[in-house]
């Protein structure tokens, strides 16, 4: 009776809360609520059935034979367990899901790398009053003037002063 | 000489001719020779004049020799020198460069550092405000480190979801199991109970209807003859009673 039942993860439930973005809390909110549910309703039920006492069947039945052939019957009957159809499924959807978590991560990484480098290039940057007009286009590349497209001073569309 | 003049009355923070003369002449040495380190910053004040026009250096460069007084001798001199041998005459354009120039020294002198002040003031802003932009710039990218860095270790965690799904359908599947263990039990209790409350009922009846049946035939079976001798014993009987009632009485 004791084997067939996979044990119980203990799930920290403080932890996996830390863990959840806020955008995905109502799921997750719905989802404790479900498993709370679950756990209650398996703790309200023994683990054995209490037992019955065939001794006062034996001695309280008057039809010959009937308390036997039940008790008989009742020790050989073999209750199936229920077929556990959804673990596979949760399996294929943890797979899945470290994929794009890991695609996600490299994504991640990749958008970590970017900002860390621009940070870089603000860190080493000489400081504004020692630049002169070429530095500056040098490290800002939008303030550069197109002397070409406005060969005239001031070099931008007047609305842009 | 005016760009003297201005550089001493006000304090403008931008290097002007000389100073840029000076720096030039240090940048063309640079580059000619090895220039290794990036180039220094511009000098932000000209060199020191005094009266506006005399660079410092000419009374260092005399002070060993003649002391304090020395430059001034020279000037002195020299303008004696100029006027008397009339290298420089004296006409009305001397007393039109003379007013002239009191008025442009005693304008300067009044607004130069408040001109300055503005012109520094609008630059100042310039920069501020870049510098903002790159402040700006530089703690957002931090931020979006740190949220990315967040997003990372939020990602870790999506291992405890199926745990508690699978754990979801574990429970769920022992619930089940043992609702019908219960279902079981309690559905041959129910029968055995059903047989024992038969049993019990099946007796009361017996006993109700046997003790009926035996009421009603031995009340039939008073025929009235044993009806009237049994009321005559009666009467005879009281009759005793009361005689030994009354005998005790009066006894």
């Amino acid at each position: 009776m004791a084997g067939r039942r996979a044990a119980l993860k203990a799930i920290d439930w403080l932890a996996f809360a830390e863990r959840v973005p806020p955008n995905q809390r109502g799921m997750f909110n719905a989802l404790k609520t479900r498993t709370d549910a679950i756990s209650a309703k398996l703790a309200s039920l023994p683990e054995t059935p209490a037992a019955i006492d065939w001794s006062y069947y034996r001695s309280a039945v008057a039809k010959a034979g009937m308390v036997d052939e039940f008790e008989k019957k009742f020790k050989a009957l073999q209750i199936p367990e229920p077929v556990d159809t959804q673990t596979s499924n949760i399996n294929a959807q943890e797979a899945e899901a470290n994929k794009s978590a890991v695609a996600y991560i490299e994504a991640s990484k990749a958008r970590v790398a970017t900002y860390e480098q621009e940070l870089e290039k603000f860190k080493n940057m000489i400081p504004f009053d020692q630049m002169t007009i070429d530095d500056l286009n040098e490290a800002f590349p939008e303030t550069k003037l197109d002397k070409v497209k406005y060969p005239y001073w001031p070099h931008k569309p007047i609305a842009n002063l | 000489m005016l760009s003297r003049l201005v550089f001493l009355a006000g304090s403008l923070k931008s290097s002007g001719p000389i100073g840029a003369g000076l720096v030039q002449a240090s940048r063309s040495l640079q580059t000619s020779s090895q220039s290794l380190a990036p180039v220094p910053p511009l000098p932000e004040y000209g060199g020191k004049v005094r009266h506006g026009l005399i660079p410092e250096e000419l009374f260092q460069l005399l002070y060993p020799k003649t002391g304090v007084t020395g430059p001034y001798m020279l000037g002195t001199g020299l303008l004696v020198y100029l006027l008397s041998k009339e290298i420089y005459i004296i006409n009305h354009e001397t007393i039109a460069a003379i007013t002239i120039g009191t008025i442009i020294v005693y304008g300067v002198k009044k607004f130069g550092p408040s001109v300055a002040a503005f012109a520094d003031k609008l630059n100042e802003d310039k920069m501020a405000k870049a510098q903002e932009a790159k402040d700006v710039a530089m703690s957002s990218l931090t931020q979006a480190i740190e949220n990315e860095k967040k997003e990372q270790w939020r990602v870790e965690g999506r291992a405890m979801l199926f745990d508690a799904k699978r754990n979801n359908v574990a429970m769920l599947l022992e619930t089940n199991y043992r609702e019908r263990l219960h279902m079981v039990t309690n559905e041959v209790k129910r029968r055995l109970d059903y047989q024992i409350a038969l049993q019990h009922l099946n007796r009361r009846m017996q006993q109700e209807h046997m003790i009926n049946w035996v009421e009603k035939n031995v009340i039939g079976s008073i025929t009235p003859q044993q009806e009237k001798e049994s009321i005559a014993k009666c009467i005879a009987d009281l009759k005793v009673l009361a005689k030994t009632t009354q005998a005790k009485a009066a006894a």
